[in-house]
């Protein structure tokens, strides 16, 4: 990675942090907008080590949980849970083209919203089915979309080599 | 940052992953005491930036959403200003109307003109009283101006109304102070004196200055004496040296009417021609 695409790498992410409060609002309903937070995050873990990955996904999830008190420490566990095993994931199995990091994208999403829905303890029976099975996996197709579209945009600038899918 | 070289799980990532999975289920469990300050203070301080930049963007939103709200609201009073003016005539001819109704004293049915679209409107048209109401037919059709038609048809509830614009109208006519009569007849439909009156049969002798007033006469036991038709705006003709015709411009165009009164029934006074010489106005 040149010293210039560092740069750029955080000015991308810090995009996405801003789109996360600003455009998020604009893209349809709360539960299937896309995550443009997580997906900083997921694409962080694409070139990080797993500990920075499980410390950066703590501390997105635990500012996360400030805005929902309810769940308080949900968040930070989910993240920080995704974090690491994204990373630890991508770094064992995954290659690196456009597909494989939209599927990482999915799953690390909805695995999220797993470990959520189950650590807050607030969703349970029916909702709980409809939150996993329904608007999760919207949400993770919208994010994966999302993620898509910046790899194949910014792909060199975030120093992932992406082979022909 | 560790980018890059270190690929998989070292010790010290395991235990800062495990140090973060304590930290999360230490947050779990805090009280609210502790809890609820923390993300207070988080949000003002850490938070805060994005959240204005939420705020914001909310705000935009709803104003884009407002303008659209607004300009139609200002579309649509728009549309209802255009018929401001059309709501004022129609107010003050509905007083003229309630004028010329106290002044009637009796014999008198309201009703609605029912305009439709066909161009020959102005001729013969409907109005939202009939039998029931006590209209009968050759009763004479008023506003406040004057002289509108003479029923032609009743129903039940409606009546046809022949107004003075059509070709076989015809009614018996004088001048305001009596001095001269003569037959009121629809000048034509073509050309630049369409929508006029002509007074026919005036004696050759008799000289009418422009702006005198034609009055229904009375003669024949039709209409009532004293209905204002109009004012003489000038000479039509004379034929053969004996009789003169006049022009008139009428009091009342048919097209511009939307509520009548039909007279039913002998006023309390033979001459209405005091009747309709405050027309217009108000009850007080």
């Amino acid at each position: 990675m040149r010293r210039s695409d560092k740069y750029r790498f955080w000015v991308i992410l810090g995009v996405l942090v801003v789109l996360q409060f600003s455009l998020r609002g604009r893209l349809g309903g709360d539960r299937v907008a896309p995550d443009f937070l997580l997906l900083a995050l997921l694409i962080y873990t694409i070139r990080a080590a797993p500990g920075p990955s499980a410390g950066v996904g703590f501390l997105v999830g635990l500012l996360r949980d400030t805005l929902t008190p309810a769940s308080f420490g949900a968040g930070a566990l989910a993240h920080t849970l995704v974090g690491y095993l994204s990373s630890w994931s991508k770094a064992v199995f995954f290659a690196e083209n456009l597909f494989v990091n939209g599927c990482l994208f999915f799953a690390g999403t909805w695995f999220r919203n797993l470990v959520v829905a189950l650590a807050s303890g607030k969703l349970k029976g029916g909702l709980l089915g409809w939150e996993l099975l329904v608007w999760s996996p919207i949400q993770s197709l919208t994010t994966a979309v999302a993620g898509v579209v910046v790899l194949w945009l910014f792909g060199r600038y975030l120093a992932i080599r992406l082979s022909d899918a | 940052m560790a980018l890059g070289a270190d690929r998989y799980a070292s010790r010290a990532d395991t235990l800062a992953f495990i140090g973060c999975v304590l930290l999360s289920v230490a947050a779990m469990s805090l009280p609210e005491r502790v809890r609820d300050p923390f993300a207070r203070v988080v949000r003002q301080w850490v938070l805060a930036p994005l959240l204005a930049l939420q705020r914001q963007t909310e705000l935009l939103s709803a104003s884009l959403e407002r303008y659209d709200a607004v300009v139609a609201q200002r579309d649509s009073a728009s549309l209802a200003a255009t018929f401001v003016p059309e709501l004022r005539s129609e107010n003050t001819r509905l007083r003229g109307l309630l004028g010329l109704g106290v002044r009637l004293g009796s014999g008198y049915v309201p009703a609605e003109v029912l305009h439709a679209a066909e161009p020959t409107n102005p001729l013969t048209f409907i109005v939202s009283a009939g039998r029931k109401q006590g209209v009968k037919p050759l009763s004479a059709v008023v506003s406040p101006e004057g002289l509108v038609g003479i029923v032609s048809t009743v129903d039940a509830q409606t009546s046809v109304v022949v107004s003075w614009a059509h070709p076989e109208f015809r009614a018996s006519a004088m001048a305001g102070d009596g001095s001269l009569y003569g037959i009121i007849a629809p000048y034509g439909t073509d050309g630049p004196r369409a929508w006029l009156l002509q007074l026919q049969g005036v004696a050759y002798r008799q000289l009418v200055p422009e702006g005198t007033a034609i009055l229904t006469s009375g003669l024949g036991g039709v209409l009532p004496r004293g209905i204002p038709i109009g004012t003489v705006v000038g000479a039509a003709g004379e034929a053969e040296g004996w009789e003169r015709t006049y022009l008139v411009r009428p009091a009342v165009h048919p097209a511009a009417v939307t509520h009548v009164m039909i007279l039913t029934g002998p006023p309390l006074k033979g001459d209405l021609r005091s009747v309709f010489q405050s027309g217009g106005e108000a009850p007080p």
